[in-house]
């Protein structure tokens, strides 16, 4: 059983500059309560009587429905909100969507916005802890969280392995939020993708940009491949996206290079033949499926650690 | 008449620096006179301990009149201009409508003469609508009393228009305002792109886009013979295009904003994304700051100008990406100049007054039959920067870091539009 003490902090805003105690904290925490879902009766009265808010700015389905389950499961009330069926569309700022909200004395708001440092607007403004659930181009620290919980069940401490991530770094919170916590935890990040999204500046985050996914595919102990959406990117970003397929994706035959124990990981939702074959996708060493499972875990976790009572130590019991 | 009293009197042009006496009468300098020597009979203002000096000069206030009376409006900005030792601010024309018209022009200069702090002349609008596409009756608009020419703070982004815009505006006599910037490449962009944009997730704007903005700007200028004015320079390579073409001798005037001079990028990661850091163009790393700072030592950039943007609430208290870029400027860019040059007076006032003023065709002094412009300063006070008090705007990036030396008061065409002591 989880018997760790809650986290100081208010908010998880992202994993820049996050200590790994805190980051292995949330971790050890989230394999503890990966057994609560094992269960016949997945349920646990950790946060009963108080009330957590998804507020989703931006279509997302997985994410949501995540986060909506880990509160469930914690036996929060759950209220949904999202900007397609709110006043958002009629000009209505964000501080004052918020301030209805607050009326409604949330104990936490999980907010997914299309811009980023949206979050951090919130939690500045507002008493109630905010789990960023992705912001803009900025972090999706969760993601990252249930991507390390998932490296580290096969490869056990992450010091020294080396993580390559295949995409649009540079526009990707989900590759961001790992570079931050993933570099924390003692990993080498190797990124790879087009000049236009992996571009030299990237160093200065203090990982290796490559343009040549075979360079990496041999030297990584995980390879994480990014959606790539042509219509969703800017102006002359990329060519075609035959080409990106052809220079980026990951295939088997790709694949074949790679060390024995080489994890295949993706964020979701994936472009079967684009960034990623099918065969790559449902193959062996893809632990897709399993980043959804420890999604839910990890979030159950942060809530309980952002959320739970002083010295709740019997909070998964 | 009235004598200023007991004051250091510094005319960098005249080549005073010395305690005087400035009787000033009728809107202008009557006499400079040694310490006791001015007529008994005549009203004082002390000085003593103050520095006077020619007031300052604005050249591109958005003060948001006509159109955005939540931003700034001609009094409040005139009295914020006053605030900060400016006599003189040009509207810049990002107003509601655009000034691109003689009438509009002719209205807001009356108004501007009656301005009850600094006075306010108009800069007309360079293409209708300052959209950058046709040119605007540039010939009506000097008529009307426009001073220059802008689009206010966007660049010109055809470079086509903008050398037509040139040849058309040269024989009016009148300075062309100029961004330097290329919107293609700042699309998007709402801070300096490099290592915090990258760590915070929001998209930069890539220095070369002012490089090539200057390098455009000063090619169309030499090409055409027109008097530019380079409204903002942030970064350590247009400033090493500017001291290429001061090598060379061609002539112009640029601005570096005041605050660029003390602030970094690193303010909207330590901020945590606080918007009154959203400005166009962005704050800089370090080694730009320090480029700036020496170029406006140096002379090569021989304007420091407020950058005076004031947005109201419902611009500012939003996401960063969402909020529209400005802060205001006019209050604090004394302190911020003489803060960044370390306390050299002479260069504070040279870049604040002489050199602005330079670009209109100007030359501030405090000798007998000069306008009284007169600004008297504290070089001592030391403190931290504070909320504006006079302008409508609420941004002051600036607010709550150290700085040294205030306006005490401001003297415009003999008139004592601003008085610290409340006198």
């Amino acid at each position: 059983m989880p018997s760790q003490r809650p986290l100081r902090q208010k908010d998880l805003l992202g994993l820049r500059g996050v200590p790994r105690e805190q980051l292995v904290r949330i971790l050890d925490v989230a394999a503890g309560f990966r057994q609560v879902n094992e269960r016949r009766i997945k349920k646990v009265p950790t946060l009963r009587g108080r009330t957590v808010v998804t507020a989703f700015f931006e279509n997302s389905t997985r994410t949501r429905l995540s986060f909506e389950l880990a509160a469930k499961r914690l036996s929060a009330d759950t209220l949904s909100f999202s900007a397609s069926t709110s006043s958002t569309t009629k000009g209505e700022t964000l501080l004052d969507t918020a301030r209805t909200l607050d009326a409604m004395r949330p104990d936490a708001v999980i907010v997914r916005h299309p811009a980023s440092g949206a979050p951090h607007l919130l939690a500045k403004h507002f008493p109630w802890t905010v789990i960023n659930a992705g912001d803009g181009i900025n972090e999706h620290p969760t993601q990252a969280l249930l991507d390390m919980l998932t490296m580290r069940d096969h490869l056990g401490d992450l010091q020294g392995r080396t993580v390559a991530i295949v995409g649009d770094v540079l526009h990707s919170r989900v590759a961001r939020s790992n570079i931050f916590g993933l570099q924390t935890l003692g990993a080498r990040v190797v990124v790879a993708g087009p000049g236009t999204m992996c571009p030299p500046a990237l160093a200065e985050l203090g990982v290796e940009v490559r343009h040549r996914i075979d360079e990496v595919v041999e030297e990584a102990d995980v390879i994480m491949m990014l959606r790539i959406q042509r219509e969703r990117l800017g102006r002359a970003m990329m060519s075609s996206t035959e080409e990106y397929a052809a220079l980026y994706g990951l295939d088997e035959r790709r694949l074949a290079r790679a060390q024995a124990h080489t994890l295949v990981m993706h964020p979701g939702p994936i472009n079967r033949g684009v960034e990623i074959s099918p065969e790559v996708a449902d193959g062996p060493r893809s632990v897709i499926l399993e980043q959804v499972s420890n999604g839910l875990a990890v979030r159950m976790a942060l809530m309980y650690l952002l959320l739970g009572d002083e010295g709740g130590g019997d909070a998964a019991a | 008449m009235l004598l200023l009293e007991g004051g250091r009197v510094l005319c960098p042009d005249g080549g005073i620096d010395a305690l005087r006496d400035v009787l000033i009468g009728d809107g202008q300098i009557v006499a400079v006179l040694l310490p006791g020597e001015g007529p008994a009979d005549v009203p004082r203002f002390p000085c003593h301990g103050r520095c006077i000096a020619p007031a300052f000069v604005d050249l591109a206030a958005q003060l948001g009149d006509p159109g955005f009376p939540w931003r700034e409006d001609l009094a409040s900005g005139s009295r914020a201009g006053a605030a900060g030792g400016f006599a003189t601010l040009i509207s810049s024309p990002a107003t509601l409508p655009v000034l691109d018209r003689g009438a509009i022009v002719d209205h807001l200069v009356q108004r501007g003469r009656v301005a009850p702090g600094a006075r306010v002349g108009v800069a007309g609008a360079l293409t209708v609508g300052g959209l950058g596409q046709e040119l605007a009756e540039l010939g009506a608009l000097a008529a009307a009393g426009a001073v220059a020419y802008s689009d206010g703070g966007a660049p010109v982004a055809d470079a086509g228009v903008l050398r037509r815009a040139l040849e058309y505006a040269r024989p009016f006599g009148l300075p062309v305002i100029v961004r330097p910037g290329d919107p293609s490449l700042e699309q998007h962009g709402v801070m300096h792109e490099g290592v915090v944009s990258l760590s915070v997730g929001l998209r930069g704007v890539p220095e070369a886009a002012e490089e090539v903005g200057v390098t455009r700007v000063l090619a169309l200028a030499r090409a055409t013979g027109a008097r530019v004015h380079l409204s903002h320079v942030t970064t350590a390579r247009a400033v090493a295009v500017l001291r290429a073409a001061r090598a060379e001798g061609l002539p112009f005037t640029a601005a570096v904003p005041a605050r660029h001079l003390l602030l970094t990028d690193a303010a909207v990661a330590d901020s945590g994304y606080e918007t009154r850091f959203r400005l166009m163009p962005p704050l800089r790393p370090e080694r730009d700051r320090l480029a700036l700072v020496r170029a406006v030592e140096d002379g090569v950039v021989d304007v420091v100008s407020p950058d005076h943007v004031p947005l109201g609430r419902v611009e500012k208290e939003l996401e960063f990406q969402v909020a529209e870029p400005g802060a205001v400027g006019l209050e604090s860019a004394f302190s911020a100049t003489y803060t960044a040059l370390a306390g050299d007076l002479e260069k504070t006032v040279r870049r604040l007054s002489l050199g602005p003023a330079a670009a209109l065709g100007l030359r501030p002094r405090v000798c007998p039959g000069a306008p009284a412009d007169l600004v008297v300063l504290d070089t001592d006070w030391v403190g931290v920067f504070g909320a504006p008090i006079w302008s409508k705007g609420r941004a002051e990036p600036l607010q709550g870091l150290p700085g040294r030396g205030r306006v005490v008061a401001t003297f415009v065409g003999g008139r004592l539009a601003f008085d610290a002591a409340g006198r």
